[in-house]
């Protein structure tokens, strides 16, 4: 009798034990990035991505693009509930939802986001303000209402109010007390607050609980500076990291998917990995050269050499998943025998040599060099200069390259990237410089015409024929994408399908949650 | 010893604000654009512009140079221009992570390497001796972030006794978690160094007269070489250690980047990838007063080491 109460006590007290640990659901959540430290946590002055991705946890912004998503196709209301647009296009009103705090307890109204688009939108406070130009005035016409007046209509308003870049709203009290030093402790409305910063370790953010989408399900994570790939990926198979930034390469994704309960995605946006031509270089200037060098490039087997779970093809002189790509863009087909041919009649039959200011960094040089093999097959000798990375940057806009492999991705409006690699006042060198390494002037009209073409169908008639227009004057030689990859354990559930996120890094919401 | 230590430090004084001048100027003949890196590869020309005035890095050099030897004589070390915090807040924060890295790796190659350089002299040319001879020749030619990834694959991941990312606080077994794999990875290069050394300088001394003589007088063999030989070679021994450890703290970046622990060689990389001018003149200026620093304690060694050594 003895025995068997004291049996059933046992077996009682192990029920409730295990009852106890299946409810011990994990809430903390650790991240592992490559960055090797916080740079600015400023959402205005935030220019690394990694920095970016984890601002996007702490702030929302009047309108975001859906989780999971990258494409600004999946628009949605955020700190804005709706928004109405005059005719022109030229004077915007958004609805400011009520209800919503900052996290220093104070509401967020319309005079928080008049604030918030001045700042990102003056050169001292912000290092986005370009992308403001247009902006005439941000002004809060009563609590809830804010007006935002345009200079001239803009291809795409609502992507640069979007969680991206200038868009992320700051609370003024905030901002304002803190001034200068608002990146040490940043303040914001999202489902995240900061907490604290260790250097060179990780920044910690806690759950806001008050947080008006509803309390997150994760009450606390920690983003750790994890500069060593090995260190990552050894970290991450040890379980002390749940979410890690991987590698592009095959390799990686295929041992990691090896780890049980892991999940790996190849998330967009892709990165365009693209050779500029500069066409104020001999004997670029000959469009015979260029189109050769078009010919010897051979995308499929980039691809390969870049592994197809990390790498897909380019289509186009701007990347995949842009709004406003044309997918029927003319790339040059692989054809050695046709790039000799046009070598020889530019005056070159025994070969051309061109410079080509190349970085080091491993993900780059290691594509500089297969581009330089693919090259050489057709006679076309490509004289890598190897500098790190900050000396790469800064030389080819000394436009001291000739062949300048670029990768990257921008906001995914075919206006963004257009203007900024092949739009003549985009040329390296100049007052108004960004990234037109070729010096092409080739589509100018269109891209002017687009900018301010009311009607959506002609506006993309006119970015196709940009890029028609482009690619046959071989301003560069488009041939892959690299995908951002980054995994996971499979227990954790963001709440929606991970397919991208224009910060690269998953965007983690109040919805994320660990299944056990 | 007072007149001694302030020479010392004039002499220091001088070095710094030499080496500062020297730093100001390499810095900013490298190629690569500060603005470029802090607003990104999409920034106007028109942007960077605007911060290269913010930062005032369109100013005529001397005039940067002016402004900033007299931030620096008021105490003034500027902000990060990658990170806008203060560099000096910076550099307190990371320090104390490399003194501790490097303090606990010293002792580490002491307790190591000492031993093992008078174990192979007085076994020299036995089966020991080449052992130890050949052990401590991998430690030197084995590069350290590989030591470092053997000794995480094997303790961490293997075994598990340790975590991964050694940066932990709180408690005595987290502080001892987090400094043992880092502090075994420099301690091997240390030890290496330092048994070489040792078993040079033991060589020497067992060769000398007073060996003879006490082992003549029937003075224990383990008295002899413990207590008079190792006394008289610990002069060369800390030298070498001396000058080791100062290089110690430069070469410690990669120990630091394994294990991701912070410290200043991890923050001296990032800057210079970075061109983070200003942080680069404050960590050129800190290595130097700890170089002095390592070097003044070097020779109060002598003297306590050796009584013949006056300090003036």
């Amino acid at each position: 009798m003895i025995r068997r109460v004291v049996a059933s006590a046992a077996f009682a007290v192990m029920l409730v034990g295990l009852s106890g640990q299946a409810e011990a659901q994990k809430r903390n959540l650790v991240i592992a990035t490559s960055q090797s430290d916080a740079g600015k946590l400023d959402p205005h002055l935030a220019s690394a991505g990694a920095d970016k991705g984890l601002l996007n946890y702490v702030f929302n912004a009047l309108v975001r693009i859906k989780p999971g998503e990258a494409n600004p196709e999946f628009i949605e209301p955020d700190l804005a509930e709706s928004w109405t647009v005059n005719p022109a296009g030229i004077e915007w009103t958004f609805k400011i939802r009520s209800g919503v705090q900052c996290h220093d307890g104070t509401e967020f109204t319309a005079t928080d986001a008049a604030y918030s688009l001045q700042r990102s939108s003056t050169k001292a406070t912000s290092a986005f303000s370009g992308d403001f130009s247009a902006l005439d005035k941000a002004e809060a016409v009563d609590k809830n209402t804010l007006k935002v007046t345009l200079k001239n209509p803009i291809p795409s308003l609502l992507g640069l109010l979007s969680n991206y870049h200038g868009g992320l709203m700051v609370c003024k009290k905030a901002a304002e007390e803190a001034g200068d030093g608002f990146g040490k402790k940043p303040i914001g409305t999202g489902p995240f607050m900061f907490v604290e910063y260790q250097p060179q370790q990780f920044v910690k953010l806690t759950a806001n609980k008050k947080y008006w989408r509803g309390a997150p399900k994760i009450d606390e994570i920690t983003y750790r500076y994890v500069p060593s790939d090995a260190t990552r990926d050894l970290a991450f198979r040890n379980g002390e990291v749940d979410m890690v930034f991987g590698r592009q390469t095959d390799q990686w994704v295929q041992r990691t998917k090896d780890i049980p309960g892991v999940k790996v995605v190849a998330m967009e946006p892709a990165e365009l990995n693209v050779l500029h031509l500069n066409m104020a270089m001999k004997p670029l200037d000959d469009i015979r050269v260029r189109e050769a060098i078009a010919h010897a490039i051979d995308r499929k087997a980039m691809v390969q050499f870049g592994g197809p779970e990390a790498t897909r093809e380019a289509v186009s002189v701007i990347p995949n998943g842009n709004l406003g790509l044309n997918p029927k863009t003319p790339l040059a087909d692989y054809n050695i025998e046709k790039a000799k041919k046009l070598l020889a009649d530019a005056g070159y039959p025994n070969g051309v040599t061109i410079k080509s200011v190349a970085s080091t960094l491993p993900v780059l040089f290691r594509i500089s060099e297969t581009v330089q093999g693919q090259l050489s097959k057709a006679g076309i000798k490509l004289d890598i200069e190897p500098v790190d990375h900050p000396t790469y940057h800064a030389n080819i806009r000394k436009d001291l390259s000739g062949v300048t492999l670029y990768q990257a991705a921008r906001f995914p409006v075919a206006d963004t990237y257009l203007s900024q690699f092949y739009y003549s006042k985009s040329i390296v060198g100049t007052p108004t410089a960004v990234t037109n390494f070729s010096h092409c002037t080739a589509a100018d009209k269109e891209i002017e015409a687009a900018r301010s073409e009311p009607n959506v169908e002609r506006q993309k008639a006119l970015w196709f024929a940009a890029q028609e227009k482009i690619a046959k004057e071989f301003c560069s030689v488009p041939f892959s994408e690299s995908l951002v990859i980054w995994a996971w354990r499979d227990s954790l559930d963001f709440g929606y399908p991970m397919k991208g996120s224009l910060n690269l890094m998953p965007h983690l919401t109040e919805k994320a949650q660990f299944t056990k | 010893m007072t007149a001694f230590l302030i020479r010392r430090a004039a002499l220091a004084i001088v070095t710094g604000f030499a080496v500062l001048t020297l730093v100001f100027v390499l810095v900013r003949i490298v190629p690569g654009d500060p603005a470029l890196v802090i607003l990104g590869d999409y920034a106007s020309e028109s942007a960077l512009q605007a911060l290269r005035e913010r930062l005032g890095l369109n100013l005529p050099l001397w005039d940067q140079y002016v402004e900033f030897l007299k931030g620096a004589l008021m105490g003034n070390w500027g902000v990060s221009m990658v990170t806008g915090r203060p560099v000096i807040e910076e550099i307190l924060k990371v320090l104390p992570w490399t003194i501790e890295l490097t303090v606990v790796s010293l002792i580490l190659g002491l307790l190591v390497g000492v031993p093992l350089g008078v174990w192979a002299a007085i076994r020299r040319n036995q089966t020991l001796d080449y052992l130890i001879r050949v052990v401590s020749l991998l430690g030197l030619s084995m590069p350290a972030f590989v030591s470092a990834v053997i000794l995480l694959l094997m303790f961490a991941i293997q075994v598990r006794w340790f975590p991964v990312i050694s940066a932990q606080t709180g408690s005595l077994s987290a502080w001892f978690q987090s400094i043992a794999l880092p502090a075994i990875n420099l301690g091997i290069i240390m030890a290496a160094y330092i048994t070489r050394v040792t078993r040079s300088a033991m060589l020497e001394v067992l060769q000398e007269d007073f060996v003879r003589t006490a082992r003549a007088k029937g003075v224990p063999w383990n008295a002899v070489v413990w207590r008079h030989a190792l006394r008289n070679a610990l002069i060369p021994i800390i030298t070498i250690t001396g000058l080791f450890l100062g290089i110690q703290i430069g070469n410690s970046v990669l120990t630091e980047i394994v294990f991701n622990r912070p410290g200043l060689g991890k923050l001296i990389v990032g800057a210079l990838n970075q061109r983070d001018y200003t942080m680069l003149q404050g960590m050129m200026v800190i290595y130097t007063l700890i170089v002095v620093f390592i070097n003044v304690l070097t020779d109060i060694a002598y003297g306590l080491a050796d009584p013949r050594v006056k300090l003036r």
